[in-house]
């Protein structure tokens, strides 16, 4: 295997990665603040790539607008979702709440596919060639979309560290209890996180539809990865999250090079099992200790 | 009048009640320990003082205010603050970070400065993650968190927990300070003797219920209670001072 595909690969893995990253961060933004897997984000991705196409199909304009557009729609689908679903069972077991967010799963991709039906799809954008620096190629979209990605995930990092609304945020997910015997009242915070979270999925929908075909089976097929993705960089740990999805759609992109992309997944998961054995806590996480 | 008015409260988990029927109060500016076995339930009452508690039945009233009908929040709103036994302070925030995410806190920066006066300690490592503090130090802030929306009454879960002597020493010359400061301390705490020596009143508590109370002196005295409640062998050699007898 020469250093060139390699080269490629890992660049397609980055690309992959970063858009990867916006729904990542939203598994695990949720996860430590709302306390469960959200089965549904790979949905809301799925959303998202569908918002941005029907915008373009049925109201034209720009792709700028198109993803905004995306973005508010699952914002407020999640929303919905939030008010409808998850904050009736916010006392529930985490268990109850990820399989009712396996259900909000199901109910979306069975509306997209009502409306849609499983026709494929693309987002619709100009064709561009890639640039060429000796066999390294690196096509100008993909570079919109880590630039789009990049500042989507600054911002969240910006509201999250430099904001009395982060720094809510970061108190209920280290200590719930201790937050309300602060003052910090738990909903108004909830509904931030889901809009939040509603929002990156529909940006990175938006972003996988102009990399990929759009299905109804688009997010959900990306979800193990993602959970994946998540854990290796370690449970709660925002910058581990980007950084394991990174990693591991690195490793996925550069293992298709040796197994064939349909081994691809078996291998990343491989190196999952590997860093997990090593680090259980994954790259960022803090080990649990007993009290 | 009382600041704190509890009656007839009964609370838990699930099913059982952990407190059963507590009658107390605590008067503005006062220190009151509550001391009694392992399991005896005096955590359990300060949680549903606070609010935590998931089922309670009784009164509880506080300045005239009817606090069964307020949530956690609402007790930080009108004057109420909490610092638990474990994880009383935000590991993950930083120490400036811990007192700004306080809520009901009017003129927040001013109310900051006067936190690092109160503990200076703390001044010089306000850019340091919380869990990396010593334990002296958390505790210090757990009380600087607390303080910071000017509360009129304090409820403190073991504040001495998993600390050395030394360390309880100068802990509890903090909560001393505290009606100073125009505030109520409402206390659990396992080195009984050593509390209630400093306490105005104090409540025994056995499974669940009030077997005594009295001020903090005569229940020191009461060596019949002292020596199944208070742990008199065990806390006289914690106490600074005390001579070294052994039971």
């Amino acid at each position: 295997m020469d250093w060139i595909s390699i080269a490629n690969a890992v660049i397609n893995g980055v690309v992959i990665g970063m858009l990867l990253a916006l729904p990542a961060l939203a598994i695990t933004l949720v996860f430590g603040i709302a306390r469960f897997p959200n089965a549904a984000t790979g949905d809301y991705m799925t959303l998202g790539a569908y918002t941005t196409i029907a915008s373009q199909m049925f109201l034209g304009g720009s792709i700028v607008v198109a993803v905004l557009g995306a973005m508010t729609m699952t914002a407020a689908i999640s929303l919905l979702m939030y008010f409808w679903v998850f904050r009736a069972l916010a006392e529930r077991s985490h268990v109850s709440r990820l399989i009712a967010s396996i259900g909000v799963a199901f109910a979306v991709r069975s509306t997209i596919t009502f409306f849609a039906g499983q026709d494929q799809y693309v987002v619709d954008l100009p064709l561009v060639r890639a640039w060429n620096f000796g066999g390294i190629r690196i096509l100008p979209t993909d570079l919109y979309i880590v630039g789009a990605a990049l500042i989507a995930l600054l911002l969240v990092f910006c509201v999250m560290y430099l904001t009395p609304t982060g720094r809510r945020m970061r108190a209920i997910a280290d200590s719930p209890e201790l937050a309300a015997a602060s003052g910090i009242r738990a909903r108004r915070v909830m509904i931030f996180l889901w809009a939040v979270a509603g929002a990156f999925c529909g940006l990175g929908g938006a972003l996988l539809g102009i990399k990929a075909v759009v299905l109804p089976e688009l997010g959900w097929e990306l979800l193990m990865p993602m959970f994946a993705g998540v854990i290796l960089g370690g449970i709660g740990s925002p910058v581990g999250a980007v950084l394991g999805i990174v990693t591991f759609s690195i490793a996925q992109e550069v293992a298709s090079l040796f197994v064939g992309p349909a081994y691809k997944v078996v291998l990343a998961f491989l190196i999952l099992l590997c860093v997990l054995l090593l680090r259980p806590q994954g790259m960022f996480g803090r080990p649990i200790a007993a009290r | 009048m009382s600041l704190l008015q509890i009656a007839k409260l009964s609370g838990g988990y699930g099913d059982v009640d952990i407190i059963t029927g507590i009658d107390m109060h605590v008067g503005a500016k006062e220190i009151v320990t509550i001391a009694g076995t392992n399991g005896a339930g005096k955590s359990t009452l300060i949680k549903a003082a606070m609010g935590i508690l998931p089922r309670i039945a009784g009164t509880m009233v506080f300045d005239g205010i009817d606090l069964m009908k307020l949530q956690i929040e609402d007790r930080v709103r009108i004057g109420i603050s909490y610092v638990p036994q474990v994880r009383n302070v935000f590991g993950t925030l930083t120490v400036l970070e811990n007192l700004q995410v306080v809520e009901h806190a009017p003129g927040k920066s001013a109310r900051i400065r006067d936190m690092f006066d109160l503990f200076p300690a703390l001044a010089g490592r306000r850019g340091t993650y919380a869990e990396n503090l010593s334990g002296g130090e958390r505790q210090q802030l757990a009380f600087a968190r607390a303080l910071m929306s000017s509360p009129r009454l304090i409820l403190l879960d073991e504040p001495s927990a998993a600390l050395s002597p030394a360390l309880t020493d100068q802990v509890f010359e903090e909560v001393k300070r505290l009606p100073q400061a125009d505030v109520a301390v409402l206390m659990v705490e396992q080195r009984a003797r050593q509390a209630l020596a400093f306490s105005d009143r104090g409540y025994i508590l056995d499974a669940g219920r009030i077997v005594l109370s009295d001020t903090g002196a005569s229940l020191l005295a009461n060596e019949e209670m002292g020596d199944v409640y208070i742990g008199r062998g065990q806390s006289q050699a914690a106490m600074p001072h005390a001579p070294s007898t052994h039971v």
